[in-house]
């Protein structure tokens, strides 16, 4: 009986504090991980979208709360500002729309004051390999840059691709979904 | 055995894994540069010493029934620790090296050293062979690492190292080059032992 007693208590001590200490881990490092995944995983396509930035945009970047899901937990959409003098003058953020096959994610940039596109990069899709996955190229991507965000992008207004149709087309209703989001928040995104 | 014995150790008589033939999992599948296989010994080394000393300082206090479980739940916390530190701050690693971090909790070095070693000796020992087998381990991987990356991609530490036009033998960066390049690493240090060995019978006699 005291053996089991022993047992018991030792082993719940043991999980209880190590339990404490990942929690503690956790909590500290929660911020710099944070910030490292999308270091990694993002920059390089905020790079692709915004140029002539002095500040780190990653660094400096927003959360705004755009709504909350089905879980009733709240949806942030993250905003990039690029800076320059301390002034924000463009914002690169993500939109999706449905392509072919999924959702195709965009991260796009805007210049503020001429509200034109500084650029278009396509960050997560599940296209057809070799017809939609097309999107991804830069002869594609660069047809968006300077294209007006005030009025509705059309298909012909871009270097479609032929034989791609609904890529196209849902890369074109993501920028089009932006237009609504940066119409909608744009006030928050140059605080 | 003296402190700096127990250290020693770990680098030559019992040097994981050619001497002492575990952790094999993680060693096969990342060391495909000098880099990786660096930072995967450093992180077990990390873990192995902190583990080592918890165990020895608990060592009287955990039922022997139950101790297995203890060094389990000690050494999965640590690895958890690692695994958080290495995406905060060396994003890059963590990617690299993947889903071995995690594993880490069932590299038998680690349970080996607390069951045969920290488990029945003092913490500092126990500190100076955890060091020392960790080390090793660093070491092994690293050199394993540099010969496959230097053969594989003809780099060395993502440094190119030929001249140009050079044709890596891609082969050594697969999984059957892994196997290949343990084997030579295996048979080349049971050749020095077993000449050494030799030298020293001779001596005596």
């Amino acid at each position: 009986m005291r053996d089991i007693l022993k047992m018991l208590v030792v082993l719940t001590a043991i999980c209880a504090v190590s339990g404490f200490l990942l929690a503690l881990v956790h909590d500290v490092t929660r911020e710099p991980i944070e910030y490292s995944r999308l270091k990694f995983v993002k920059e390089p396509a905020v790079k692709a979208v915004l140029k002539g930035y002095q500040n780190d945009p990653i660094k400096d970047r927003l959360s705004i709360l755009v709504g909350k899901d089905k879980k009733g937990k709240p949806v942030n959409l993250i905003v990039f500002p690029a800076k320059k003098d301390g002034k924000t003058f463009a914002v690169a953020f993500e939109s999706s729309a449905a392509g072919y096959h999924g959702d195709i994610g965009v991260m796009l940039g805007v210049d503020l004051a001429s509200k034109k596109l500084t650029g278009v990069s396509i960050v997560s899709h599940t296209e057809t390999p070799g017809l939609g996955a097309r999107i991804t190229e830069p002869n594609f991507t660069n047809s968006f840059k300077d294209k007006p965000m005030d009025k509705e992008l059309a298909v012909g207004d871009i270097n479609a691709l032929s034989g791609a149709t609904l890529s196209t087309k849902g890369v074109v209703a993501a920028i089009n979904n932006a237009q609504a989001t940066l119409n909608k928040y744009r006030d928050k995104m140059v605080q | 055995m003296s402190i700096a014995k127990e250290f020693t150790k770990g680098l030559w008589e019992i040097i994981p894994p050619f001497r002492l033939v575990l952790g094999l999992c993680p060693t096969l599948a990342v060391t495909t540069s000098a880099e990786n296989g660096m930072g995967m010994g450093l992180a077990t080394t990390f873990v192995l010493v902190c583990s080592n000393l918890l165990v020895s300082l608990l060592r009287k206090i955990i039922p022997s029934k139950v101790r297995i479980a203890a060094y389990v739940v000690i050494i999965a916390s640590f690895v958890v620790i690692v695994e958080l530190m290495m995406q905060a701050y060396t994003f890059p690693l963590y990617q690299a090296l993947g889903i071995f971090i995690p594993l880490i909790v069932v590299n038998c070095i680690i349970l080996g050293r607390a069951e045969a070693f920290a488990g029945k000796n003092g913490p500092v020992a126990s500190i100076a062979d955890g060091l020392g087998v960790g080390l090793g381990f660093t070491i092994s991987l690293a050199v394993l690492g540099a010969f496959r990356e230097i053969l594989g991609s003809g780099t060395l530490w993502g440094q190119g190292l030929f001249w140009e036009g050079f044709e890596p033998f891609t082969f050594m960066v697969r999984a059957p080059g892994a196997f290949v390049a343990l084997g030579l690493f295996l048979a080349a240090i049971n050749l020095i032992s077993a000449k050494l060995e030799d030298r020293k019978r001779r001596a005596q006699s």
